[in-house]
């Protein structure tokens, strides 16, 4: 995405809940590259992102009108329903999923973000303060299953760690996130 | 079903993670279209998380991706009559489930499907709808999906009217519906006089025929011949 600012994307998006055309595939242009990519991630096949991207627009063309009660930034509920699509169809392959470490290990590290005026920076300092908290076997692990949505028992295997290992880490690691947001106000 | 505030956050938490999977995964999502303290600690995780996803480096997707959105958003509004035409005389039992498949149908700006068929277990319960949309493919619209498929995948397969079963694809148990792309004149789909689903391990049959047993099953109707 070219750091299209939240309000033009807000904007495009009320008008593609009018059934307005041009402001969808405005919308699409904006947003389908850091989409396409995040999908990408998960499902692994080129053929299925394209079919996650496909669906994922069809969903918010038909859903727009909905997303004013959602009460998220526009990018925020639209990549929601892209990774929800890639989670449903990401096909479970017998091999090692391929693994980018470097995003998994730049986490915390602010200035690896490459798209960092497409977010409020207050939003992305906060997150990557509360993950640095975290122990880096949590942190880790939430990485993988964030940016690659492997399951628990796809991180066991990666990690080489015994699936309860694994379920533990991911749960602490949530529940102290969880704290730390709370406590910077920022899921009030 | 009534969850604490602590189980709903911790589910909302691994539903947007995406370590929630399966039918917990499907339940969860039921849960928050119904309850909006559900739906507000999956929007404070999504709104959380929001910018890991903006880590991710931009990759362009080809032209050929919103060329497919455009057909598949196109208005609808001269269809739908001629929609109702070839199920003048619908079945009793299966009245209500194709009645939801209409409304599915008819909600969705999609064109008219070429041909279809319902896949119904041996129970004779509809499980699902697979419709043949142009240039889409195969829609499958889950009915009624089944309750415990931990571990295994439900494989979809042309049934010809000589010759062995031929694999189109996996299809989601737990997602409403399934693109399966496969064009209409795709050779596997000659002559194909049904459509069946088998019972396989995770990833499909690991021989290229059914291993395991066949869950469903419905002869192909035609809708319309262009």
């Amino acid at each position: 995405m070219s750091g299209a600012p939240e309000g033009t994307l807000e904007g495009l998006l009320a008008r593609t809940a009018l059934g307005e055309r041009a402001a969808f595939e405005q919308l699409y242009r904006a947003t389908r590259s850091k989409l396409f990519a995040v999908s990408l991630r998960i499902v692994r096949e080129r053929a299925l992102a394209e079919e996650v991207l496909q669906d994922s627009f069809v969903n918010i063309w038909r859903r727009a009108s909905d997303y004013a009660a959602a009460k998220s930034a526009p990018l925020t509920w639209m990549t929601a329903i892209v990774r929800n699509r890639s989670v449903d169809l990401v096909r479970r392959s017998r091999e090692e999923p391929d693994v980018d470490d470097t995003l998994v290990a730049n986490l915390v590290d602010e200035s690896a973000a490459p798209d960092r005026e497409a977010l409020a920076r207050d939003e992305a300092h906060t997150l990557g303060k509360c993950l640095a908290e975290l122990d880096a076997e949590q942190r880790q692990t939430i990485a993988l299953a964030f940016f690659h949505g492997l399951t628990h028992s796809e991180l066991a295997a990666h990690l080489r760690r015994p699936l309860g290992t694994v379920k533990t880490h991911v749960r602490r690691g949530l529940m102290r996130l969880r704290e730390c947001l709370d406590r910077q106000g920022v899921r009030a | 079903m009534k969850l604490s505030r602590d189980a709903a956050e911790a589910l909302a938490a691994e539903y947007v993670l995406g370590t929630l999977r399966g039918p917990a995964r499907a339940r969860f999502a039921s849960l928050a279209s119904r309850d909006a303290a559900v739906a507000g600690a999956m929007r404070r995780w999504e709104a959380a998380f929001a910018p890991l996803a903006q880590r991710v480096a931009p990759i362009d997707p080809p032209e050929r991706v919103w060329r497919a959105i455009e057909s598949r958003i196109a208005p609808a509004a001269s269809r739908r009559a001629s929609f109702w035409k070839p199920f003048g005389v619908v079945m009793g039992g299966v009245a209500s489930v194709m009645l939801a498949f209409f409304l599915w149908l008819s909600l969705a700006p999609a064109p008219e499907p070429m041909f279809e068929a319902m896949l119904m277990s041996p129970d004779h319960t509809p499980r699902m709808v697979v419709a043949m949309f142009k240039p889409d493919g195969l829609r499958v619209k889950m009915m009624h999906p089944w309750k415990n498929m931990p571990g295994k995948s439900l494989e979809l397969w042309a049934i010809p009217k000589e010759g062995s079963p031929r694999s189109l694809g996996m299809v989601s148990n737990e997602a409403p519906e399934t693109m399966v792309h496969v064009a209409e004149n795709d050779p596997r789909l000659a002559d194909a006089k049904a459509f069946a689903v088998s019972l396989e391990p995770m990833g499909g049959s690991p021989t290229g025929q059914p291993t395991g047993p066949v869950l469903c099953s419905g002869a192909i109707t035609a809708v319309r011949r262009t």
